[in-house]
């Protein structure tokens, strides 16, 4: 009996029937498929794009060189160099990340203690170039004060579940 | 001894000790911010509570002497709650700003708050903010952070002896007062930082640059002095970030000359590529290039070689080889602060340890500014007085020592003979001799009574006398060096082994140069005069700066210009503006060697900085050279290298076999040098005494900004006599006419009561430098 309805099914190409049953189906369901770049998906507030250096808002920087998001960066893409200020405040006198080399884990930003660098929604920023993915301090305040209404809006969303 | 238990362990320790030390010993973990092994106990932290069963209380271990069969436990619920409340109320007025604070990752308040603290803190009252104070430029402060440990009071009291800061006030008032000018006098004040166990005294040249976490370490010998202390040297990347002293080195602290002179390391100054001298200056070249100059200059010339001893054992050994391949005819000077050439009865060096010469009945030290010519021997001179000990020093100027000092006379150069055969006559009455006392006591008329206090020392079971410059540097060294051994023979101090002859050397090394060098070291002034008088065609200095250090700037300057210059060396110095060839050798700090200290303990440098261009070991350039000369090289490599050395100090070789710290090596003895003084009269008033000041001296400290900018803050006048002198001479203080055998010069003259009379003292080299060439001289009248 076994063998007779194998080979039916065989002769018949009923798999062949099943897999074309189920194009069908989809073929006149409604489609779910994003128009990217004209259409976009919602992100979380705890996406990990781009990164930015954040100023408070009296345009102080927020960075204290305290280098704890060099130390714990696991993919040692961060490089970090400080000195004293004249005012006597620690502050960097160089920032890099480089992008190539980021995993996008977000610990930096959990080490961070003045919430001075920050992963933002921001994904778009491929290059032809290896260099451009070189990010500066100068290059990273700029995305920052570029983004600044998004992060805090991010940061406060996540605030209640921290 | 007394046993006790210490978490039901059984341990024996020494009767006195305390729970705290006896706990470290045996590496029971009890916390503590206010201890420290160097420092008396103050037990005003109260962090180190333990238990001692049957006691109702728990007891401060750290001033709660062991007892026997004493039960201690250190880790209890209840002592967890102790310390807890103890971190709170510590951490009340400390700002929570670690993240800015350069103690962060490496501060006990941090790692006692993670093992012992609260989760949360329950203060929420205003914190207080407590004024800084300007401690100069090496120790920054943010004293809202101090935890009043008073580590830094005991420090500057005990330690540095400067004294004269406390703490003032009570509970929140309370603050660390008087520090102020005070720590800034010491050239130990960069240990404060070490000492602070929290951010309120951090090292200002480092501050705010890097983190703990970030440096390497480089385990390696300190070469500014000869006392060569056990450093770390502290690098990230290329760069040189602050030298600390070895936790595990023998002495716990290093003076600032050698903590702050890392600066150098980095400076401009550093010869990083051979360089050729063209007509607009320095032009860079290739090795092969430079050797092929080198061989021109040099070639089939009469040589004067003039070399530094503070190259390691290896780089000085190579010098020795290439003058006995290529230049056997040329002459070969290295001390720069030595005008008598004859044999001394004891060689330059220790033969007693510093903790040896801390515990001898007496010491005596003979003319030394030894608070800036050994800082960290005077800093164990200093904790001996403390203790009641006595320490004598004969000498021209009274030095400040920051300490008491059980006798002290002023004398002037010309009379060392006059004192040792004073000392030697009260010895001889005593009916102690020695054989060849009489023929020195005989040629000697005079007597000073200042010999007193030194033979009254040597009548002492152990007497470690410590020649200083003064002697060494005098025109009939080997006389007086004689003198002082007949008298140690006669009073019967042991001949071999700890016998209390310790002659402080020029540099590092001293072993080893005697030993390699003995047979063929010429005088500087000699080496220069015979440059200046066509005797000599070319000249190569090897990491040696005469015209800024030492006693013979003025035939140095006189030879400069007038034959070729080849200059190898590490960094620039004044003599770099005469090179007609600079070859770039590493730093101290950049090669794999040996060093030998003045105590003749050997340390090896095994992983040294990186190199940041093109400088090579010294015994590759030597070697270089060889090759460049057509010679064949006679090593190719360390091995085969320190198998040479061992031919002519056969106690390295044990020292390269084994890990031993303590291998010592003895200072050498020439037991047939018997100089006898000649007796000639003095043709001039006065004698000159120049000063070895530690932020002036050395080419190194010339190119560190830091040490600069200290020296600045120490100094003299230039040219210092006593009041009476200058009284006598009919003069009054202001720009006076220095009459020498070498001409007269314009000085402004200032006085001191602390210069004997009769002596003319140059405070200042760097200005007066050319006067301290000379060994006599008398004032003339005012411009």
């Amino acid at each position: 009996m076994r063998l007779i309805k194998h080979a039916l099914k065989t002769w018949l190409l009923w798999e062949l029937v099943k897999g074309l049953a189920l194009t069908m189906r989809y073929f006149f369901k409604k489609s779910i498929t994003v128009e990217y770049p004209e259409e976009r998906t919602p992100l979380s507030p705890r996406f990990r794009g781009l990164h930015a250096l954040r100023r408070y808002d009296s345009g102080e920087e927020r960075c204290i060189a305290c280098k704890l998001c060099e130390v714990i960066c696991p993919a040692l893409a961060i490089v970090i160099e400080s000195e004293e200020r004249e005012d006597g405040s620690r502050r960097t006198t160089r920032y890099d990340i480089d992008m190539t080399k980021c995993i996008y884990c977000g610990l930096c930003q959990e080490a961070c203690p003045v919430d001075a660098i920050v992963e933002t929604q921001h994904f778009e920023y491929a290059s032809e170039t290896r260099e451009a993915l070189y990010y500066t301090k100068e290059m990273l305040l700029e995305v920052g004060e570029q983004y600044e209404a998004q992060i805090t809006a991010n940061i406060k969303a996540d605030a209640p579940y921290r | 001894m007394t046993t006790l238990f210490i978490n039901d362990e059984e341990i024996t320790v020494s009767a006195g000790t305390s729970i705290l030390e006896a706990c470290r010993e045996h590496g029971a973990d009890v916390p503590y911010f206010c201890y420290h092994p160097e420092l008396s106990v103050a037990a005003n932290c109260r962090m180190c509570l333990v238990e001692v069963e049957g006691w109702n209380k728990p007891a401060a271990s750290c001033c709660t002497p062991v007892g026997e069969g004493m039960k201690v436990t250190t880790q209890s619920d209840a002592l967890s709650k102790d310390r807890e409340m103890m971190m709170e109320y510590l951490l009340i007025h400390h700002p929570l700003d670690c993240p800015v604070c350069d103690q962060g990752g490496a501060c006990k308040l941090q790692d006692y708050t993670m093992e012992h603290g609260a989760k949360h803190g329950r203060y929420a009252e205003a914190k207080r903010a407590v004024i800084d104070h300007d401690l100069g430029p090496f120790v920054s402060t943010c004293m809202t952070r101090c935890i009043h440990c008073t580590r830094c009071v005991r420090f500057a009291d005990e330690v540095a002896g400067t004294g004269d800061m406390g703490v003032l006030n009570r509970s929140d008032h309370m603050r660390i007062e008087g520090i102020v000018e005070e720590a800034l006098e010491s050239e130990l004040s960069g240990n404060l930082a070490d000492i602070c166990p929290v951010g309120a005294l951090l090292d200002r040249p480092s501050h705010d640059i890097t983190r703990p976490w970030e440096v390497t370490r480089h385990k390696s010998t300190c070469t500014q002095c000869p006392q060569g202390c056990d450093i770390v040297i502290e690098s990230r990347g290329d760069e040189v970030i602050r030298i600390k002293a070895d936790v595990d080195g023998v002495e716990p602290w290093i003076c600032d000359r050698g903590r702050y002179v890392h600066d150098a390391f980095r400076a401009e100054e550093r010869i990083l590529k051979p360089a050729i001298r063209e007509k607009s200056g320095f032009v860079e070249v290739s090795w092969d290039e430079s050797i092929e100059a080198v061989v021109d200059l040099l070639k089939g010339k009469r040589v004067g070689i003039v070399f530094s001893p503070d190259w390691s054992v290896e780089g000085l050994a190579s010098i020795r080889l290439l003058h006995d391949t290529v230049f056997q005819d040329a002459k070969v000077a290295f001390d720069l602060h030595r005008r008598d050439m004859r044999v001394f009865v004891f060689e330059e060096g220790f033969s007693m340890s510093s903790a040896q010469i801390a515990d001898a009945d007496q010491v005596v030290i003979l003319g030394s500014d030894l608070r800036q010519r050994l800082p960290i021997l005077m800093q164990g001179l200093r904790k001996r007085s403390n203790e009641g000990k006595p320490v004598i020093r004969i000498g021209a100027m009274n030095y400040r020592t920051n300490s008491e000092l059980s006798a002290d006379a002023l004398i002037r150069p010309r009379d060392w003979v006059a004192v040792i055969a004073r000392a030697m006559q009260q010895l001889k009455d005593l009916g102690k001799t020695a054989a060849g006392m009489d023929a020195w006591l005989e040629k000697v008329e005079v007597r000073h009574e200042a010999g007193k206090l030194l033979a009254d020392a040597l009548l002492s079971d152990s007497c470690a006398l410590l020649v200083g410059e003064e002697i060494r540097s005098h025109i009939d060294a080997a006389v007086l060096i004689h003198g002082l051994d007949l008298m140690m023979r006669a009073a019967g101090h042991a001949e071999a082994g700890s016998d209390g002859r310790n002659l402080i050397p020029e540099g590092m090394n001293t072993q080893l140069l005697s030993a390699a060098f003995g047979d063929i070291r010429a005088s500087v002034g000699d080496l220069f005069d015979a440059a200046n008088d066509g005797d000599l065609d070319a000249l190569l200095l090897i990491g040696s700066d005469p015209l800024g250090d030492g006693l013979f700037s003025m035939q140095a300057k006189r030879a400069m210009g007038k034959v070729p210059l080849v200059q190898v060396g590490a960094i620039m110095g004044e003599v770099s503006e005469f090179a007609d060839v600079i070859l770039p050798a590493a730093a101290y700090s950049e090669v794999e060697g040996t060093f030998i200290n003045m105590e003749g303990r050997i340390r090896m440098a095994e992983h040294p900085l990186c190199t940041i261009g093109e400088e090579r070991p010294l015994w590759k350039v030597m070697m270089r050279m060889i090759q460049g000369f057509g010679k064949d090289v006679p090593v190719v490599d360390l091995l085969e290298l320190r198998t040479r050395i061992e031919g002519f100090l056969p106690e390295m070789a044990a020292a390269w076999s084994t890990d031993d710290h303590d291998l010592c090596l003895s200072v050498a003895r020439n037991r047939d040098a018997d100089s006898i003084s000649d007796g000639i009269e003095p043709a001039m008033s006065l004698d000159v005494v120049s000063r070895y000041s530690m932020y002036r001296e050395g080419v190194w400290v010339r190119a560190s900004s830091y040490l600069v900018e200290a020296g600045s803050i120490h100094a003299l006048d230039d040219v210092l006599v006593h009041p009476n002198t200058l009284q006598a001479a009919g003069l009054n203080v202001g720009v006076c006419k220095v009459r020498t055998a070498s001409g007269d010069f314009d000085y402004h003259i200032g006085v001191r009561e602390d210069v004997a009379e009769g002596v003319l003292f140059i405070a200042k080299r760097g200005i007066a430098g050319d006067l301290s060439c000379e060994v006599m001289a008398s004032l003339g009248g005012g411009q």
